[in-house]
């Protein structure tokens, strides 16, 4: 019971968040740099090498950052209330025959829809989120995102990465 | 037609992990190795693009997250397929046979 209550509140913490999903890139980096140390590199270029495996670290981050966020409890009740409003703003409309309810009909149409325009303008969309982040980040190693992976051909590897993979 | 491209590696991503996560609980390096050595490296995945996929899989209720202790004594966070997921894995399993039976015909025929 504790454990659940504690993993609610967690979840309300932004902060908390933030620095699970470094401390799990930081694990991965390290395993990956271990790896590649592993291949006869120095520490220096085993570094590089996991970075470059990983991706964008800055991007990845924002993206899990918006993916959290999202999944907010907090949010998800304020999404439900909007849409559920919306709903109640139609069925007024349509049942109402005098003027001053239809007004107020048109009122609970009006404001989900502003809400939900104002969340996505405070940057709880996600393409919004990543664009500012992409813009600060210090971290830019690539100015697209990477696909999510590639078909690989071994005939056409790089000398390095034959050099590496043939060791 | 770029959009179109890009769900479809997601999701196909997305089943490589249903499908490793259906073994055994794994961290993020974890299924990422599982990833790579199945494909024999003929797939090469961008380690990073794991976690947004594993974010969104949680998201919908097809996997858990919990703290736990790696191999080499290190915080790691474990992921764990739920029954939903073991249902979404059956499904787009069956979805990916489908549709690899359709473009092998296709390519078998033009």
């Amino acid at each position: 019971m504790k454990a659940v209550i504690g993993r609610l509140f967690k979840r309300f913490d932004s902060e908390e968040n933030k620095r699970e999903i470094e401390e799990e890139f930081a694990f991965h980096l390290e395993l990956l740099t271990q790896e590649h140390l592993q291949q006869d590199l120095s520490l220096a270029e085993a570094k590089d090498a996991a970075l470059r495996r990983f991706g964008n670290v800055e991007l990845i981050k924002g993206q899990c950052l918006v993916i959290t966020r999202r999944s907010h409890p907090l949010m998800t009740v304020v999404k439900s209330l909007l849409v559920g409003l919306f709903f109640v703003g139609v069925l007024v409309r349509i049942n109402s025959t005098e003027r001053n309810i239809a007004h107020l009909g048109d009122l609970l149409i009006a404001v989900p829809i502003l809400c939900r325009l104002l969340l996505h303008v405070r940057g709880l969309s996600p393409s919004r989120f990543l664009s500012e982040h992409k813009a600060r980040s210090p971290l830019m190693l690539n100015e697209t995102a990477p696909p999510p992976f590639t078909i690989y051909d071994h005939r056409k590897r790089t000398p390095v990465e034959r050099v590496i993979s043939d060791k | 037609m770029a959009n179109a491209r890009t769900d479809l590696m997601q999701g196909t991503l997305e089943l490589l992990i249903l499908k490793t996560l259906s073994r055994d609980s794994m961290h993020g390096y974890g299924i990422a190795q599982q990833i790579h050595q199945a494909a024999d490296d003929l797939l090469k995945i961008e380690d990073g693009s794991l976690y947004p996929a594993l974010y969104r899989m949680e998201e919908r209720g097809w996997i858990t997250s919990d703290w736990g202790v790696s191999e080499n004594n290190r915080r790691a966070k474990f992921y764990k397929l739920t029954r939903a997921g073991r249902k979404q894995l059956d499904a787009e399993s069956v979805n990916w046979e489908r549709i690899s039976q359709a473009i092998t015909r296709i390519l078998q025929t033009t």
